[in-house]
This record gives structure tokens, C-alpha cells and sequence, in this order.
């Protein structure tokens, strides 16, 4: 094992070091605390959605002030303390002995089985699904301040990077334009790769991996100056952080391509804004700047969709048009009303005939999501109504939730105004039915010629 | 009107009205006179004993000694008591009304009528006479009788009579009678559960019981099945002592004989004398009330002067009667009883202050117990009440002065009280629907006020049912106290145990990250962790290291 470290990054070297530092820091505390015969207790910051700000100079979702205080002696917290201490344990053993193990490995290194105390009660597993030993992962994170790839945890690399850029990767020069019909996967500890030079004017990030690779064969990037990304679906922590650091350090534009629903929206508020259960760590991974380029609702509809195609599938009501008209004023009412000052006079890029082939019915999770990001007001105002969901079991439940600050900007409220009043979603696919082409040439030029994007 | 009178019953024989009234007395069948029999004959021996001060030592032998007459059937009963002078013997078994019982205590049969009913039922429906051997402790002979009664005279025919030098320093009595009596499954149990019953409340005694074996019978033999119920304690209840009736404690009929049985010569002497709690300024005032000259004669009332009496006696008011003449079994040995019986987990037990109704002294006393062995050690008559119960289960064993009451359950005063459908077992008393607890109430008065001429259940008088109340109300509140002790600590050795499942784990990271990986430096401090760890929690959840939560931890 000694001669490895030859071999191995340097910017490797000191990360490891820097996080035995801390953790055996953090820890001894809690083996004085014992022998002093105190009880012992970790203080940590509160990773609940209460305890997450949005701080909005700087549009970043961050932890607040507020701690926890983990015992070990109360029965509601003893299990999860155990875990925590644990799985500390198992990083700072992986550190010492030089290893990167993944999140999986952390969970399979941490598992196994406790004797019972009690002659009849059962053996119990320290953890019995990945999902516990990676919350207390996070803990450790909030705890020591060190993510996980400074305390070099792996994870499955995601997403994908190809365009006119060369950068160094343990030690190794990747030129990102010769990956043949592949691209570079964006290492699991992006922290630790070098910028060399490039030539790119912005980033695009694609949400869709299958929209990516027609956009590569095709030599978007080439023609266009441009890095292309795809984070194939939710963007895990190495594609936000690499994101991050080309637009902080590269001072590039970044521009997200997602489908255009709910799921899509919220996937660009996760580059741009952080997630809230992850919210400790948008400091870093976050990218505030990050524009949404589409699909807009607007782009499929314009942004005064004609009366036709208002959805009035909600009510039962033999005078359809009397309630798609009173929909309409109520999606313009609203607009006003959350200040809204532009005329609506944008053109769609798809004509209603497209719009009959390519749009897709929304679904009741979809209309969910989408309360969700304006919240309950805004909802309420755009709907006239009680903004209400699905519950469990088939009946209806109002919901409450308050909605996230970035989406209650008016753009956004028109976008989703558009959704509810239409009740359909576009996937990026069916752009890219209407034609490559239109995709390459006329489509994402335009947009960011005509800077209609979203921030 | 009144017609009866002394004088009129004489001219029919006490005996001869008994036997033509034999189902008062409970010899309705000859499968309940068996069991009626085995009754009387075994009351008689433990008040020969206890009210003595003796500890008993009973032999109840239930036998078929006619292999030609499958129905005649002997019973024989044993007992170490005082035994009885030669020449009351045949008075004492063969004349009715003529007994020791007379005097105002607290006593199992009330005038000893039972076992004579029996000596009577067995000569009728057998025509085989009685049989009797006693010595009292300072005889030096054992003696022997054998006796019919001449019903129609209502006296004793000694048919045989035995004298025997003693050898041992023997006493007591044997007695023995045969009976037309059926031995069956259902007699069987309604024995057994009596003798099982009776000596729970007589944990003092030592009682053995003998009976043909039903199932050795279907094989042609003639095995004997023995039970025995030996002593577990040497505690006896203080016996009671004699009292004077107490003047709210009489009724008409009962004045009438004091008058003409009393030695005073005036009615001064003779209220004073013949009744507890009338002193000469009490007595005074009745008669003063009554209209009567304090120095009258007793025996010369006319009987306007005697209802005037009557009334004025019943109009005063006076101190409570006294609790000598009531021998309560007293907690500890209640407490015994039920342990012995069920070895349940636990038991609460209590003996209540003497309270009295019109004139009666009466003690209300008795035990919860729960959990344990109890489900299985319930007899047949518990279980069988047990059917239709919604739960919380209550198995009610009723005592009325030491004998227990096996029937007529629904209507006894105690059932009214614990019946789970209107006390709050679970509402107050937090027991669970499947919890099953055994309550015993004994009540003991010099007049018990049985519903009906079966004595198989008490009446709701009102004082004795608060006194019933109160005490249950007390035990089921023990009861409930222990119950939430017992699940405090339970979760607190629940607490205890997910502490004492994570310390180790715990130590063993923290040892880890402490030590820098040093195997041995590591193991070292893991263990000292875990030491530390414990004793904290132990500390914690309020338990000391040295308690039986220890047992099942694994090293």
C-alpha cells in the first residue's frame, strides 16, 4: 500500500489528509465527553426544510442557524446516533487505508447484524437499506463540512461532458473534443480536475441523455461554440459541481434544456438553486446564474394559448367554453396580479397542428409538482380555487405548500399558469420530432439570440 | 296475623318437620345430598377445630361400601377437634335443635341443623344408622355410637354404644353416615371445587380428601382418588368470641324466647343483662318509652306489652354491635390462601373495619390476585363462569363466614359489585381485555343474609354492599398500581436493552477513529468506552446494574 500515493494525485494527498484531520477532531471530542462520564452528544446543523433559506442576493438555498443535538442515550435517536458514529468509522478507516469507496460500499461495509439484548427480542442490522447509511452520510457531511468527495467517496458518474475544452484528471490531459461518438464522465470528485484551455462561448446542459447524443453526432458543439452536458435526468452532485466550476471559474453562461413540465422546471432549480435536502451543500454546487433556456410553456402555446386548447376537463359543466373563457381571465387576472407588466403577444414555435401530435396529457403527480413550485397562493389565484391534489386514497386533498421563491417570479408564474391552464407537458423529444434541425438551427439559436430564457 | 308459636311447632317434631321440609336444607337429589353431606359433615370439623384454637387435621372419605347397592353412599369425616362428652353424643347427632350453636357468634352452620338433616336423610333413604366416635382432649377414653333418630319423638335411639381405653393422645371426632347419594362427573367436581375452595380461606388446615375413582369404576375396579390439601401455614384467625345479641339484632320471635328463657327478675336486669350495648340508662329509657315498670317480672308480659317492648327497643339508637363475636381470616391468611392456590404473580389482600347492618356485626375481607399461574390452576366451577365474560375475566370465589358459596354467582351481593360489565376494570383499573383476575371476597357476619333458604347467595343489603364496593375498589386499585409499576419498569428494561444493543457499536467506532487504527489501543479503549457507556445508561433509565435486567445480556 505505501507506494501507492506515488501514484496517485497530489490534489488526492491533501483532501485525504484535511479530512482525517477533521474527523478524528470531531470524534475525539466525543470519546473525552465518555471518559469524562458525560453523556455523549452531537451538535449538528438541522437539515430540514425549516432550517433552509433561500438566501436571495446571492439565489442560493443554504442551511440556516438552527442545530440538532443527537444523544445517544434516548431511545428515539440512540439507532441513528450508532449510525452516524458508524459510518464515520467506515470513512475514516477508508481514508487511512487510502481506499475510495462509493456511498454503496460505505452501506455494505456498515452492514451488519446486533445481537439482541433481551432474550426475546431480535437480532437488528445496523442499517437495512442504503437509504439510511447515505442520511447519515450527510449528517457527517454537516458535521465536519467536508462533502464526500473531499473525503473521496465515489458515486456512479451521471453525466457527460464533450465540446472544445482540454482539462487534466488525475494527472491525465483529456481533450473533451476528441471522445469519438462517447464523452468524458464527469468524475465523481470534480474538484480535483484542472482547467486547461477551451473554446467555448456558453455550456449547454441537456436534461435528456438520448437529446445529448443527437446533438453531439451532430456537431452542435462544433458549430456552436459550445460545451454540451447532459445529467441524464436529476443531476447528481460531481455534473452541478462541474457545472458550477465552468461557470464560476470560466465565467460561461449556462443554459438548461429540460422538458417542458414540472419535473423539467424543478430539475433547472436544482442546477441553479440547490435542493432542499441537500441544501447544506449548494454553497458549492449550486449554480445561481444558470439560465432555463426550455422548453418553455410559452415556447409550445405562446403565452396567450388559445381558448381552444384550455383544458375544462376539471369540471363537468355543459358550458365548456363559458369555463375555459373564465379559466383565461383568471391565468391573466393572476399574471397582473403577481406582477406581470409585458403584453402577451409571444408567438408559439408550434403550431397548433404540432401541438395536437407532440403534447402530452399532464397527469395529476404533474399538476402536484407544479403547485408545489408556485405555491399555494399563486396557485389558488390561477386556478380560482382551492389549489387540490390526489390524496392516497382516491379522494382530494387541498395543498399547502408555500412554494418556492425563485418560481414565484412572474415569468415563472406565466409558465406554469400556461400548465395548469393547459394541462399538458412537451417532452424534449418531440422538438426533435418536428425536426433536428429545428433543434440546432432555428430553435436554441434563436432563444439565446433573442435572450428568451428564464433565470 | 301470627299463628306459629313455639308451642305449636313442638307439636309437630322438629325432626319430622326438617325431613318434610328437607329441600330447605339442599337435599333436593340424592346427587345434591351428597354433596350437601360432604358440607355439613366437614363445617362441623373445622368450627370443632379452629374455634378451638386447634390447627385442623381433616379426613374426608367419601367411599362405596355396599357393592350391592351402588347408590348407598358412605361418607366419613375426620377431625382433631374438642370432640364431645359420652353423654351429649346421641342429644348432639340425634335431636334436632339441640346444639352448641345457639350462642351469638359468628360460626359456619348456624344451630347445627345440617348435619342432623343429613343423619335424617341417610336413615330415611337407607335405613342405615349413624355412627360417631369422639374423645375430647382430656378423656382418657375414646368412645363409641351407634344411633337412629325416632323422627315422630325427636329423640335418639342408641343402637350401640363402645367404650375404648386411649393410647395415643388422640381427640376429636369421626363421623360417619350412609346416604342415598349418586357419584357422578358433576358430583364429582362440585366436591372437589368445595374442598378446594374451602381450603384456600383454611390454609391453616390440612385436609384430606378420599373418593371413589369414576374412571377406575368404568374399569371394574375400585381404585380411591386422594387429594390432598396440606397446611402452608401455621397462622390460624383469632376465634370468636361469644357475644349478647345486640338489641337491633332481634326480631320478635327472638325477644319472646329471651323473655321466657331469662333468669332476671326485672326487665331492667334483664335488658341490661341479656343484650350488649344496653346499659341501666338506655334501658331506662325503653322501658320508660315502652310504658313499662322497670322492676316488671320478664316472664309475666302480656302481649300488647311485649310488641310495646318490642317497638321500643327497635326505636333507640345504639352503639354499633361489637366485632368480637366475628373471627375474620385476616389478610396474611387470605394472602396464603391465594398464593398457594394459584401462584399467581400477584396479590393484594385486605381485611375491612367490622361494620353492621340492623344489628349484625359483619367484616367485609378479601384478595385480588393476577397473572402468574393462575389461568391454569382455575377449577372447574371458575372456568365455567368464565364462559360469556367479555373481559377483563373476573373468577368471583365467595366466602359467607368461611364456607364457600358455589352457586347461584350472578345473584350473590359480590357479583353485583364486580361484575365486569359494570365495574370499571378497564376504564379505572386499566386492565386489558384478556387480563384475568381472581378476586375472593369473604364476608363474615353473626347473621348472614343469604337470598333464600339454598344459602348459596347473599342479598344486596346496602351497607354490605359499600363494604363489597370499597374493598374491591382497593384491591383493584393495588392491583392497577403494581400493573403500571410493572410496565414502567418493563419499558425502562426496554430502554435499557436498545441502549446496551448500540453501546457496543458505538465504542467500537469511536475506539476506532480515537486509536488512528491501532488494533490493540483500539480494543482497549473500546472496551473502557462501553464500560462508561453503560454504566450511563443504566444511570439514565433509572436502574441499578446489579437488577435482574442483567440477566439476559450476552457478554
Amino acid at each position: 500500500m505505501t507506494s501507492y500515493p506515488d501514484f496517485q494525485d497530489s490534489a488526492d494527498l491533501s483532501a485525504r489528509r484535511e479530512s482525517i484531520t477533521i474527523l478524528r477532531e470531531t470524534f475525539t471530542k466525543l470519546v473525552a465527553m465518555i471518559e469524562r462520564g458525560d453523556e455523549p452528544r452531537l451538535v449538528l446543523p438541522k437539515r430540514t426544510l425549516d432550517n433552509t433559506v433561500y438566501d436571495k442576493r446571492r439565489k442560493l438555498l443554504l442551511l440556516g442557524d438552527k442545530k440538532i443535538t443527537r444523544r445517544l442515550l434516548d431511545e428515539g435517536e440512540t439507532r441513528r446516533f450508532m449510525q452516524t458514529v458508524l459510518i464515520a468509522s467506515i470513512i475514516y478507516e477508508a481514508l487511512i487505508n487510502n481506499e475510495y469507496p462509493t456511498i454503496r460500499d460505505l452501506f455494505y461495509r456498515g452492514k451488519h447484524t446486533i445481537p439482541p439484548v433481551l432474550a426475546n427480542d431480535e437480532p437488528v442490522n445496523t442499517w437495512d437499506e442504503q437509504k439510511e447509511s447515505d442520511t447519515v452520510l450527510c449528517d457527517i457531511e454537516v458535521l465536519t463540512g467536508k462533502l464526500r468527495e473531499e473525503m473521496l467517496i465515489l458515486s456512479k458518474e451521471k453525466g457527460k461532458v464533450v465540446g472544445n475544452m482540454r482539462l487534466r484528471s488525475g494527472g491525465d490531459v483529456i481533450d473533451l473534443s476528441k471522445m469519438g461518438h462517447g464523452a468524458y464522465a464527469i468524475e465523481p470528485t470534480p474538484d480535483l480536475i484542472e482547467f486547461l484551455d477551451y473554446d467555448a462561448e456558453y455550456v449547454l446542459v441537456v436534461e435528456k441523455d438520448a437529446v445529448f447524443q443527437q446533438l453531439h453526432r451532430i456537431g452542435y458543439w462544433r458549430k456552436h461554440k459550445c460545451l454540451l452536458l447532459t445529467s441524464a435526468g436529476q443531476p447528481d452532485r460531481a455534473t452541478r459541481r462541474f457545472v458550477r466550476r465552468l461557470n464560476e471559474e470560466l465565467k460561461l453562461p449556462v443554459y438548461v434544456l429540460t422538458d417542458s413540465d414540472p419535473y423539467g422546471f424543478y430539475i433547472y432549480s436544482v442546477f441553479k438553486i440547490g435542493s432542499i435536502t441537500l441544501s447544506y451543500e449548494s454553497e458549492r454546487l449550486a449554480t445561481p446564474s444558470a439560465r432555463f433556456l426550455g422548453v418553455m410553456m410559452s415556447d409550445v402555446f405562446g403565452d396567450d394559448p388559445p381558448l381552444e386548447e384550455v383544458s375544462s376537463e376539471e369540471t363537468e359543466d355543459a358550458d365548456k367554453v363559458g369555463i375555459k373563457r373564465e379559466l383565461k381571465e383568471r391565468y391573466v387576472e393572476a399574471l397582473r396580479k403577481f406582477g406581470y407588466k409585458w403584453r402577451l403577444a409571444k408567438k408559439p414555435y408550434l403550431s397548433s397542428e404540432e401541438r395536437k401530435r407532440f403534447i402530452i396529457k399532464a397527469t395529476h403527480r404533474d399538476v402536484a409538482r407544479a403547485i408545489e413550485l408556485v405555491g399555494y397562493d399563486v396557485a389558488k389565484a390561477l386556478l380560482g380555487k382551492e389549489p387540490k391534489i390526489r390524496s392516497g386514497k382516491g379522494g382530494e386533498k387541498v395543498k399547502r405548500s408555500p412554494g418556492y421563491p425563485w418560481f414565484k417570479d412572474p415569468k415563472w408564474i406565466k409558465e406554469i399558469g400556461i400548465f395548469l391552464l393547459t394541462r399538458s407537458k412537451l417532452e424534449i423529444e418531440a422538438v426533435v420530432s418536428k425536426g433536428l434541425k429545428f433543434l440546432t438551427e432555428e430553435y436554441l439559436p434563436r432563444k439565446i439570440e433573442t435572450k428568451d430564457w428564464l433565470e | 296475623m301470627r299463628t306459629s308459636s313455639p308451642e305449636t311447632f313442638k307439636q309437630l317434631s322438629p325432626s319430622e318437620f326438617f325431613y318434610r321440609n328437607k329441600e330447605i336444607a339442599g337435599f333436593t337429589s340424592p346427587a345434591r345430598a351428597l354433596y350437601q353431606t360432604v358440607r355439613e359433615l366437614l363445617e362441623n370439623a373445622l368450627d370443632a377445630t379452629e374455634a378451638h384454637g386447634i390447627h385442623p387435621e381433616i379426613i374426608v372419605s367419601i367411599l362405596r361400601e355396599d357393592p350391592s347397592n351402588l347408590n348407598h353412599i358412605t361418607v366419613e369425616v375426620e377431625d382433631n377437634g374438642i370432640g364431645l362428652p359420652p353423654q351429649v353424643i346421641p342429644d348432639a347427632f340425634g335431636r334436632v335443635l339441640y346444639s352448641s350453636k345457639y350462642k351469638y357468634k359468628q360460626s359456619r352452620g348456624m344451630y347445627g341443623l345440617g348435619a342432623k338433616m343429613a343423619i335424617l336423610y341417610g336413615q330415611l333413604t337407607t335405613g342405615k344408622p349413624f355412627e360417631v366416635y369422639s374423645s375430647t382432649p382430656r378423656s382418657k377414653n375414646i368412645y363409641y355410637f351407634k344411633l337412629l333418630i325416632d323422627v315422630k319423638k325427636n329423640e335418639p335411639i342408641v343402637l350401640e354404644r363402645g367404650v375404648w381405653e386411649k393410647r395415643s393422645n388422640w381427640h376429636g371426632t369421626i363421623a360417619r353416615l350412609t346416604i342415598e347419594g349418586e357419584w357422578n362427573r358433576r358430583t364429582r367436581e362440585q366436591v372437589l371445587v368445595y374442598v378446594k375452595r374451602t381450603a384456600i380461606v383454611t390454609p391453616y388446615a390440612d385436609i384430606t380428601l378420599l373418593m371413589p375413582a369414576l374412571d377406575s369404576e368404568e374399569r371394574g375396579v375400585n381404585d380411591v382418588e386422594v387429594h390432598r390439601f396440606p397446611r402452608v401455614t401455621e397462622l390460624m384467625p383469632k376465634p370468636p368470641r361469644e357475644s349478647k345479641p345486640h338489641p337491633m339484632g332481634v326480631d320478635l320471635e327472638m325477644l319472646k324466647l329471651m323473655l321466657a328463657e331469662t333468669r332476671s327478675r326485672t326487665l331492667t336486669s334483664f335488658l341490661t343483662r341479656e343484650f350488649q350495648r344496653i346499659g341501666e340508662k338506655k334501658a331506662g329509657e325503653i322501658l320508660r318509652s315502652a310504658g313499662l315498670e322497670p322492676d316488671r317480672d320478664p316472664k309475666s308480659l302480656t302481649r300488647d306489652e311485649l310488641k310495646n317492648l318490642y317497638k321500643a327497643l327497635r326505636a333507640e339508637s345504639y352503639i354499633s354491635p361489637t366485632s368480637d363475636s366475628l373471627s375474620p381470616i385476616g389478610p396474611e391468611i387470605i394472602e396464603v390462601g391465594l398464593r398457594s392456590a394459584f401462584e399467581p404473580e400477584f396479590v393484594a389482600v385486605i381485611t375491612r373495619k367490622p361494620k353492621s347492618y340492623g344489628g349484625h356485626p359483619f367484616v367485609v375481607e378479601g384478595g385480588i390476585a393476577y397473572g402468574g399461574k393462575l389461568l391454569e390452576r382455575l377449577d372447574k366451577v371458575a372456568l365455567e363462569s368464565l364462559r360469556g365474560q367479555r373481559g377483563p375475566l373476573v373468577v368471583l370465589l365467595r366466602y359467607a363466614n368461611k364456607i364457600p358459596l358455589l352457586h347461584d354467582e350472578r345473584a350473590d351481593v359480590a357479583w353485583t359489585v364486580v361484575d365486569p360489565e359494570k365495574f370499571p376494570w378497564r376504564a379505572t383499573y386499566k386492565l386489558n381485555e384478556n387480563d384475568v383476575v381472581v378476586v375472593l371476597i369473604h364476608i363474615a357476619s353473626t347473621k348472614v343474609p343469604y337470598k333464600g333458604v339454598g344459602k348459596e347467595s347473599i342479598a344486596q343489603v346496602e351497607p354490605i354492599e359499600q363494604e363489597v364496593r370499597v374493598l374491591v375498589q382497593e384491591l383493584a386499585r393495588r392491583l392497577r398500581d403494581f400493573l403500571s409499576s410493572k410496565r414502567r419498569e418493563s419499558e425502562a428494561m426496554e430502554r435499557l436493552a436498545t441502549f446496551l444493543k448500540y453501546i457496543p457499536e458505538v465504542s467500537r467506532s469511536l475506539a476506532l477513529i480515537a486509536s488512528d487504527g491501532s488494533r490493540e489501543n483500539g480494543e482497549r479503549l473500546a472496551k473502557a468506552l462501553e464500560e462508561k457507556l453503560k454504566s450511563l445508561a443504566y444511570e439514565i433509565v433509572g436502574l441499578k446494574k446489579k437488577d435482574d435486567v442483567m440477566r439476559g445480556e450476552r457478554a
